[in-house]
């Protein structure tokens, strides 16, 4: 079968050098905030749940997550006057170098925690799963049984093979901003969550098999 | 030799499916044969099943309070009269919501509230949501009250 003709995949020469690309739509936000530390509201409430969503995923645990994300919003603001905004014109107008730095931030203060609790067992992500309201009780438990499988393939995935996927799934982050939170490039983004989705795949396969 | 066409040949995969991912995640999933069935499947398994988690109103306030260098809880809200007025979402993050589920603080979003949680919860849909995840959880919770 051919192939469809392909643009050249990025190269190792951005692998030394992670892309923090994108100009900053966040720049009236993040000066307003350097200006007046009080004005830093409007991207703590901007980034709350995202920060947050992420160090559930990190970490299973909801009280833990409130901690990181308490944590790296502290530093956030504490660190503001240190930002440096990376942006090129050539990047558009979309995304955020904020965004970015403040998910490097919480991967910091993750990974912190993750090596303070590493001689207790590792919790499971074992996270509620809610599915959206629905009127047929079967369905409602097929949608669950389906989520939580979907949880636990991810689960089963290791270090940032399973942050590119959920940053990949939950977030919808471009592949160029998984590149730059991770600090790998983005050729080596793409085929981890190539790589991750094949583990899901095969995962809900089987579960599939055994259903039958 | 052959396994820098082995490398090649999987980034090119990888790309092919990054791709996909990009149309699927944009709500326009492109007809791409490249892709397979499974890697589809699990792909969409992923996209409806992995469920976002939004911090508990009331840690959201408190560490709020804390970044402005308030005591956490000074800047309580007043209580409004209830049910509060409806303001109309966004239609993308109603879109987000109906893909996948959320979970609050933890709870699951279809959970009882009693009398003093919904004076609460009243007063919190009356603020303002900068983030647009906010906005859409309370959108669903509104659907889900009407």
């Amino acid at each position: 079968m051919a192939r469809p003709a392909l643009r050249k995949v990025a190269r190792p020469a951005e692998a030394g050098r992670p892309r923090l690309a994108r100009l900053d739509r966040d720049r009236p936000l993040v000066d307003a905030a350097r200006k007046d530390p009080a004005r830093f509201d409007a991207l703590y409430r901007k980034y709350l749940a995202q920060v947050y969503n992420f160090a559930v995923y990190e970490l299973g645990d909801h009280h833990e997550a409130e901690d990181a994300t308490e944590r790296t919003f502290l530093s956030a603001l504490a660190g503001l006057a240190r930002f440096e905004e990376r942006a090129r014109p050539e990047d558009g107008p979309e995304a955020s170098t904020f965004k970015i730095w403040l998910f490097r931030i919480a991967r910091n203060v993750v990974a912190e925690r993750r090596r303070g609790r590493r001689r207790r067992p590792e919790a499971p992500l074992d996270l509620a799963v809610a599915s959206p309201a629905a009127t047929d009780v079967e369905e409602t438990v097929v949608r669950r049984e389906a989520a939580a499988a979907a949880l636990r393939a991810v689960d089963g995935l290791s270090g940032d093979r399973r942050r590119a996927i959920v940053l990949r799934f939950v977030h919808e982050m471009t592949t160029a901003e998984i590149a730059a939170i991770l600090g790998r490039s983005e050729g080596a983004v793409r085929v981890l969550i190539h790589r991750g989705l094949r583990h899901v795949a095969g995962e809900l396969g089987t579960l599939d098999r055994d259903r039958r | 030799m052959t396994g820098g066409h082995a490398t090649r040949d999987g980034e090119n995969e990888a790309f092919i499916v990054d791709r996909y991912l990009d149309s699927l995640l944009a709500d326009r999933p492109a007809d791409v044969t490249d892709v397979g069935p499974e890697l589809r499947s699990a792909a969409m398994a992923l996209v409806a099943g992995l469920p976002r988690h939004h911090p508990s109103f009331r840690f959201e306030e408190a560490l709020a309070a804390r970044l402005a260098g308030t005591p956490a809880g000074g800047a309580a809200g007043e209580l409004i009269p209830f049910p509060s007025p409806v303001v109309v979402a966004d239609v993308a993050d109603a879109r987000q919501v109906a893909l996948r589920p959320a979970v609050i603080g933890g709870v699951l979003t279809s959970a009882a509230i009693s009398l003093a949680g919904a004076a609460y919860v009243a007063w919190r849909r009356n603020r303002p949501a900068v983030d647009p995840w906010a906005r859409a959880i309370r959108a669903a919770a509104r659907r889900r009250t009407a």
